[in-house]
């Protein structure tokens, strides 16, 4: 053998074990070659941010900014309608000025510009480059929202990353119970303390009518679960609750699990300094009244306030065990900024994944016998010579599949047993050239030569046209097709390197060290 | 082995013919698209499916009255007790498939209101379940979430083992259940009447993207592999290679249509593999009449060139497909039902391309070199010079290299 040579299989083995080396599982790295949804089980979905949402708080938020302020300057009051998710429009009493709130608009809204309808009244709209702020800090809000309640539930490797058109995409690999993870992420979880005004009422207008009659612009009317002596829940009831929301879900510091005195589950929490602060003046002024928990404008339980409370408490309602620890963990989480629409939701069941597997796997191991048999038959001794460089080529492509942390799909098991095929045709490019050259009467150390030069050109052709279909099919691919297209890629580039230099390096150690050979078994 | 050696088929003689059949074919295609159009999957028509497998036998009255509006079918053999539901069109984007399961689960299951469902929870209500009632006394600490969530884990995975439980003490031979867990798993679970194998809801606004993200992969990338072969060989080759890319999907097209097969993303993925794939066999054929037309010193028409080129190349074309076609048939016996139809349109397209190499792609490249008035013959003495030149500079043989002994 040559020294050139040696090197050569040197350098293969070297490939060889460490490709090799990179799938077998360790302890930190169980799992070297990553399955994906639809082979291990796991939830796939899409949403939309409406982000609407935001917007339309902030444009209310400023209509309401511009009414504190004509109070504090002690300017009439104007009334305000808003127009749609950025605009408002204020109507001032007659014979008012509009400068002094066109100041206040310039002081206080920075993000509005102030301009004037047709009838006349004050337009406030806001400006391109603010809605597209609060949009985008929107969708990042809300990403890491999902993002830290996803972690919270102990999801091992999830992947969530926003896309456009506000979209977010969630994987969550191993998640075996669809509904309930989705109700935790799509929760909107804004948590309010209101006071309750007048009684609970078995209907709307039954809970209005209750309350005083100076108040009655003051309330907004929520369902609530109604509950028995003992604690469940038995029906639905209505509370008018005030309109302004003294302390929210952003004033906790913790929320937990907790057992009530009948061993029931609820969740107690603990508030910041400020919000304990908030609270404290809330219950000290209003004891002996009820105090709403609204959680996404549901009441969840109405108890009277007994005395001042300052840094925590706990929300009481009819809970199962996983409901309190859900409860807890999206409050701990934080609310959405926005509501969430599913746009697309793709689930495999533990068991399904398990049967695919299975079946791919047996499917791609019988392929794979009649591939290697083929070959054998066809090629005789060069065939050994194509099988070993078939083998290595699976190594390298899983090898690669685990350095890169591609993901393995069921497509994607059809991906590498059409790839062997592949890397099979340049084998049998490279043989059949060999054979013609033997069949010219070349010897047999020519033929090799020109059988793999005059089939380089043709082999990089094939290879280029299926590398093109694999990056449209990359491009265009969501979940499972991407990593198809991911594994055909890694697999075609293999096999272009065992085709050339592999099988090349074979022929050289089974018929180089021969003299002058005289027989190939081809 | 070897087979046709030095095989002197007359392909281009049957070009015609094989453009009748394949134009009949497609005409069938055709004619069952219009019988009963396209079958749209819900990656594309937008939709909902639920795959569910029963405990006992398929309450099949009782799903039909619940979900008037749905098609439901036996999903794989009938002692699996599986079926496919699949809810109409959707119009509005919203959480179909879970509202169905939510339905069925309230119907089927009155015991989930009191109780937990082994065969429907997760791992994490378990957990959740054992945590709060802590038979095994581990405390409330976190070690103690650990342990129960151990013990939901093996038991869920025994679930996914049988597929579903059919009785109680199947979950409680789980690995790690004590007497005392049994004891809940007895008193406080029950076992519902299906589990979820696979649930999809696609919303009308994705799936008409994914429509027409799918025709554009298709079309740009057929048009890109007929940029290529012409930047590498000439226009006319890559204007017949378009032609029979446009063929073999179309063959792979109108047999789904046959078959009635429904049209999915992975149907979309077996078809850009076909344009990538049963383009090889005719770059190779192409860069075998490439090199005799630099080799040849006779006077050839294009139909002689390709008709030998044809046949130097027939040998590796039939061991090539055959070995894709070897796999390709494994995969649609043993894969499951999941690559079954993307299987399929693979081996169609993989046999099309095979064909419409020594038929479709020798009769445009022979209409071609007639309308461009036979500038692809060759005329044989007039290029001898340039050929004797180019096979002067072929490499010495190796023998006469100088060899180190190592």
């Amino acid at each position: 053998m040559t020294r050139g040579l040696l090197w050569k299989v040197i350098l293969i083995l070297v490939v060889l074990v460490g490709f090799a080396a990179a799938t077998i599982p360790t302890q930190d790295n169980p799992e070297p070659i990553r399955r994906g949804l639809d082979l291990k089980g796991g939830t796939h979905l899409v949403m939309r941010v409406n982000v609407g949402d935001a917007v339309r708080l902030e444009t209310d938020q400023a209509s309401e900014m511009l009414k504190a302020q004509a109070k504090k300057t002690n300017l009439p009051i104007p009334t305000t309608r808003r127009v749609n998710d950025t605009t408002f429009v204020a109507t001032l009493p007659a014979d008012t000025p509009a400068t002094p709130y066109e100041t206040i608009g310039k002081d206080f809204l920075p993000s509005f510009d102030t301009g004037r309808t047709p009838e006349g009244l004050m337009q406030f709209k806001m400006k391109t480059a603010s809605q597209t702020a609060i949009e985008r800090d929107t969708v990042a809000h809300t990403v890491e929202t999902i993002d830290n309640r996803v972690n919270a539930l102990g999801v091992t490797e999830p992947y969530i990353a926003p896309e456009s058109g506000y979209r977010i995409v969630i994987q969550l690999p191993g998640v075996d119970d669809p509904a309930r993870v989705k109700d935790i992420i799509k929760t909107t979880a804004q948590l309010q303390f209101r006071l309750v005004e007048g009684n609970p009422g078995s209907d709307a207008a039954a809970a209005l009518a209750s309350v005083p009659d100076n108040m009655k612009t003051e309330v907004d009317i929520l369902p609530g679960t109604k509950e028995d002596a003992l604690g469940r829940a038995a029906g639905i009831e209505f509370y008018a609750v005030r309109k302004t929301v003294p302390v929210t879900g952003t004033d906790l510091k913790n929320a937990r699990v907790q057992k009530g005195q009948l061993g029931q589950p609820n969740v107690g929490f603990s508030l910041t300094p400020d919000g304990a602060r908030k609270f404290g003046d809330l219950t000290g002024a209003n004891v002996h009244r009820r105090l709403a928990i609204v959680l996404d404008n549901k009441v969840v339980s109405a108890p009277v306030i007994n005395s001042q409370i300052t840094d925590s408490g706990v929300i009481e309602g009819s809970f199962s065990a996983q409901q309190a620890a859900d409860l807890s963990l999206v409050l701990r989480s934080g609310s959405l900024p926005a509501s969430l629409t599913t746009l697309e939701e793709r689930t495999v069941g533990p068991s399904l994944g398990r049967d695919s597997i299975r079946q791919g796997i047996l499917a791609s191991i019988i392929g794979f016998i009649a591939l290697v048999l083929s070959v054998l038959l066809y090629y005789k001794g060069a065939g050994i010579n194509a099988v070993l460089a078939l083998l290595l080529n699976l190594v390298i492509l899983l090898g690669m599949m685990a350095i890169f942390h591609a993901t393995l799909t069921l497509p994607g098991i059809a991906g590498i047993i059409l790839t062997l095929g592949m890397a099979i045709d340049s084998n049998v490019l490279v043989f059949e050239r060999i054979r013609e050259e033997l069949r010219d009467g070349k010897t047999v150390r020519a033929a090799i030569e020109n059988g793999f030069s005059r089939a380089f050109g043709t082999i990089i052709d094939t290879h280029m046209t299926t590398i093109i279909s694999a990056l449209f099919l990359f491009q265009f691919g969501t979940g499972p097709i991407k990593g198809f297209a991911v594994t055909l890629l890694i697999g075609l580039f293999a096999s272009v390197f065992t085709a050339f230099f592999v099988s090349r390096v074979i022929f050289d150690v089974m018929y180089k060290a021969q003299d002058r050979p005289t027989e190939i078994s081809i | 082995m070897q087979i046709f050696v030095n095989s002197k088929f007359d392909f281009v003689r049957w070009r015609f013919m094989a453009v009748g059949f394949s134009v009949l074919f497609m005409l069938g295609g055709l004619a069952m698209y219009f019988n009963h159009g396209i079958n749209w999957g819900i990656d594309f028509a937008g939709g909902a499916t639920v795959t569910l497998k029963f405990r006992d036998a398929v309450p099949m009255d009782r799903l039909r009255a619940d979900l008037a509006d749905a098609s439901i079918q036996q999903y794989g053999k009938a002692d699996e007790r599986a079926v496919i539901i699949r809810l109409p069109k959707l119009k509005t984007e919203a959480d179909y498939a879970g509202q169905t399961v939510a339905k069925l689960n309230k119907d089927l299951n009155p015991d989930s209101a009191t109780k937990l469902d082994l065969n429907f929870q997760g791992r994490d209500g378990l957990t959740e379940l054992l945590y709060s009632l802590d038979p095994d006394a581990k405390g409330t600490l976190p070690t103690s979430k650990d342990y129960y969530r151990n013990v939901a884990q093996n038991v869920i995975n025994k679930r996914s083992e049988v597929g579903i439980f059919t009785a109680i003490s199947q979950a409680t031979s789980a690995p790690g259940v004590t007497t005392a867990v049994a004891r809940i798993l007895n008193e406080k679970c029950f076992l519902g009447a299906f589990n979820l194998l696979n649930q999809e809801t696609v919303g009308p606004q994705v799936g008409a993207e994914l429509q027409q993200k799918a025709i554009w992969a298709v079309v740009l990338s057929t048009l890109a592999m007929g940029a290529y072969l012409w930047l590498r060989f000439d226009l006319m080759f890559g204007a017949s290679a378009i032609v029979c890319i446009v063929h073999d999907v179309l063959m792979s097209l109108a047999f789904l249509m046959m078959i009635n097969g429904e049209f999915s993303l992975n149907i979309v993925a077996a078809l850009l593999l076909i344009v990538g794939f049963s383009i090889n066999d005719t770059v190779v054929m192409y860069d075998r009449v490439r090199e005799n037309r630099r080799k040849l010193k006779t006077r050839m028409t294009l139909e002689e060139q390709l008709n030998l080129a044809m046949n130097q190349t027939l040998s590796r074309t039939i061991l090539t497909s055959g070995s894709v076609v070897v796999v390709l048939v494994a995969l649609i016996l043993f894969g499951g039902k999941v690559i079954h139809e993307f299987a399929w349109i693979l081996l169609i397209g993989v046999l099309a391309g095979t064909y419409s190499t020594v038929t479709i792609v020798p009769a445009v490249a022979i209409a071609w070199n007639n309308l461009t008035g036979r500038t692809h013959d060759l005329s044989g003495p007039a290029t001898r010079s340039r050929v004797e030149a180019r096979v002067e500079t072929v490499p010495p043989p190796p023998q006469q290299r100088k060899r180190r002994v190592g």
